[in-house]
């Protein structure tokens, strides 16, 4: 999984070409020295060759033919891998003196540089083909000397020498493709660290950072520039919050008065106005509780209530919260079933908001199932989770509106104006789940909606 | 009645007076904390409202201190929203039940007048509204000679309507009172308890015991009394 992914990110795309062009220079580089070496070496030859040219010059000059002979003979009895070949030739091209049999048939490659080949005895006696480098002078009385080198050891060396430079090019490159592999999967290790964070942070609780691992370089930078980010997101976030708030906390004293006013109102008017201020008085009542309701989650949502958290019994207030509810299944023909699949869930809460928190997703299994309809609720401890599971036999919410119902006055589409609501209930429920450190999930029933609550134990 | 009212907002003392005073009842009014608790002393009062933020005093450290001198009259705490919501240190300080403002004056009124019974109520073994009874020791239920068979809520439902019979109560009272929880049902889930209630009380009768009081609450109440 993580292997197929290392092929398709950045990182490997850029180690691919890094690799490429690296492969490349290091092709040029070791071209270049190739080239150089083997014109290093053919120069040096050819100096050589110069040089005794230069020394059989002198001798010739001083003793002649015998002289030149003399000190041929010493310089063969050197040994020497690359000995010289010699031959001294009157203006006819006859030999005078020199150890090759004949004047060579050559060609010449420039600047009087002359190449041949020969057949030599090698030193175990067998023949031998060789190339041979030469260069001819002319002497003072015209006779023409000429002095002939092989140079088979430097095409072996340099033949030597091209093996070891392919095989430095692929070391390169393989030791680069590693490398590149490696970089990128370390890389992508760091990045799903941080997608990994992201992901969970944008989830859970949004008050949460991407722990900084203190290493420093771009990725810390990146991170740093993420929790900022998720700063600004958490302040944006809250001060629309804050906003709604406080317009709910001004208006709820003057839209309470207004009430009053009308249920006093609503005692000494006439007679045919009497409904149309309790229609009024209806309005007002549901203004306070859409009011109320986004107080409530506030109020839940700055952790104060944790302050009076108290060991409570899950199961008795689910008890107590199908109670409450039975009879309004039982108006709609509905068949509402509670299974209790454990003794006691004791946890550490806040007794009346997860009364309200349970009554609040029971209320709405009930109002979107039709009459007639199953509800169920389970109750269950799976490790050390205590499980509340409501499914219903309603429409159900479509999947990519899971993540939205939580959000306050969000309503499904499909509900609005259908059953009344504020869009809150599921807000504080989720509110009321965030505050017992529980999660809340949802999922299908076939065909309806399933919550499921969890509290840690 | 006869109340005392310990409230440093002067807008919404004056509210609750002219409210109070409307129904009936006389308001003494006290604007800082131990000008209440001193006038509290004098046990004159049926009925004690007090603000939990006061000047001076704050509401709970009158309650106890009332307490402790041995006066027992029954306390409606006021509280502002925005503060902790503790319902239950006031009620440990001594309240007996605690309003969040801002608060419609029905329910304020309901609250105090519920309270005025509490403090009459002596130990009773039998309840009696017209011609329903209830028998506290038996959880026997009749009118006029028929037995009721009532599930144990329906029961305490009908034992709390009884004991406050002829007052309105509201139904977050009912759910604080009978169900003991302290929330916010977003459905009127009471209503459909009260009208089984009635099926089983009132149906098959002529007078109609449990009404409906429009925007408020319900009230038992004997036809003859009203």
């Amino acid at each position: 999984m993580i292997f197929n992914r290392i092929f398709t990110t950045y990182t490997f795309r850029f180690m691919f070409s890094y690799v490429l062009v690296l492969g490349v220079a290091v092709f040029i580089m070791l071209a270049a020295v190739y080239a150089l070496y083997s014109y290093e070496q053919f120069s040096r030859v050819q100096d050589s060759i110069e040089h005794e040219l230069d020394q059989l010059q002198r001798h010739y000059q001083i003793a002649g033919a015998e002289g030149m002979q003399a000190y041929m003979a010493s310089e063969n009895e050197r040994a020497s891998i690359s000995r010289f070949f010699y031959i001294l030739v009157d203006a006819d091209g006859r030999k005078i003196a020199g150890d090759l049999e004949t004047w060579p048939s050559y060609r010449e490659f420039g600047r009087g540089w002359l190449a041949f080949e020969r057949e030599v005895l090698a030193w175990d006696g067998e023949a031998e083909h060789r190339e041979f480098m030469a260069r001819t002078r002319m002497m003072d009385d015209g006779r023409q000397l000429l002095v002939a080198r092989h140079y088979s050891d430097l095409i072996s060396n340099a033949k030597l020498m091209l093996r070891m430079l392919a095989r430095g090019m692929l070391i390169t490159i393989i030791l680069g493709v590693i490398g590149g592999a490696w970089t990128s999967l370390t890389m992508l290790r760091e990045v799903e660290a941080i997608n990994r964070a992201v992901r969970a942070i944008m989830e859970g609780d949004l008050s949460e950072r991407i722990p900084i691992t203190g290493r420093g370089g771009d990725m810390e930078v990146l991170v740093l520039n993420f929790n900022s980010l998720l700063d600004r997101i958490q302040a944006l976030m809250a001060g629309v919050r804050q906003v709604s708030d406080n317009i709910a906390h001004d208006l709820r004293t003057p839209l309470t008065r207004l009430r009053n006013h009308l249920s006093s109102l609503e005692q000494h008017c006439k007679p045919e106005n009497r409904e149309e201020v309790q229609a009024m008085l209806a309005e007002a009542d549901g203004l306070l509780s859409t009011f109320n309701g986004l107080l409530r989650i506030a109020q839940v949502e700055s952790g104060h209530r944790r302050a009076g958290f108290a060991s409570v019994d899950l199961v008795a207030i689910v008890r107590d919260v199908v109670e409450l509810y039975e009879p309004l299944a039982q108006d709609k023909q509905q068949n509402l079933q509670l299974s209790v699949l454990t003794d006691r869930l004791d946890i550490v809460g806040d007794r009346d908001l997860l009364f309200q928190a349970i009554a609040n997703v029971l209320d709405n299994a009930i109002k979107y199932t039709p009459d007639a309809g199953h509800v169920r609720m389970v109750l269950r401890r799976d490790g050390q989770t205590g499980v509340i599971e409501v499914s219903d036999d309603g429409p159900g919410i479509p999947e990519e509106k899971y993540d939205k119902v939580f959000e306050r006055f969000y309503r499904v589409e499909a509900s609005r104006g259908q059953q009344p609501g504020n869009g809150l209930g599921l807000s504080l429920v989720s509110a009321v789940l965030k505050l017992h450190e529980g999660k809340i999930r949802l999922g299908r029933a076939n065909p309806g909606l399933r919550v499921s609550l969890q509290f840690p134990l | 009645m006869h109340i005392l009212l310990i409230e440093d907002d002067d807008a919404v003392a004056t509210f609750i007076e002219k409210g109070l005073a409307g129904h009936g009842h006389s308001v003494d009014r006290a604007n800082e904390g131990r000008q209440g608790r001193d006038m509290g002393m004098g046990k004159t009062h049926d009925v004690l409202i007090v603000d939990r933020m006061l000047p001076n005093l704050d509401g709970l450290s009158i309650i106890s201190q009332l307490r402790q001198a041995g006066v027992n009259t029954p306390v409606l705490i006021l509280s502002a929203l925005g503060e902790v919501d503790d319902r239950v240190s006031g009620l440990k300080a001594g309240g007996d039940d605690y309003l969040v403002k801002p608060f419609a004056f029905d329910e304020l009124l309901a609250r105090v007048e519920a309270l005025r019974r509490r403090q009459e109520s002596i130990p009773r073994t039998r309840l009696k509204v017209a011609d329903l009874e209830m028998d506290l020791l038996s959880h026997k239920v009749t009118r006029g000679g028929q037995n009721f068979n009532l599930q144990p809520r329906e029961y305490r439902l009908l034992e709390y309507l009884m004991k406050h019979a002829g007052q309105v109560v509201t139904r977050t009272m009912l759910l604080e009172n009978v169900w003991d929880y302290h929330f916010d049902p977003q459905t009127n889930v009471i209503d459909v308890h009260i009208s089984r209630l009635r099926q089983k009380i009132d149906k098959e009768f002529e007078q109609q015991l449990l009404t409906t009081v429009r925007g408020v609450g319900y009230m038992l109440q004997d036809p003859a009394d009203a």
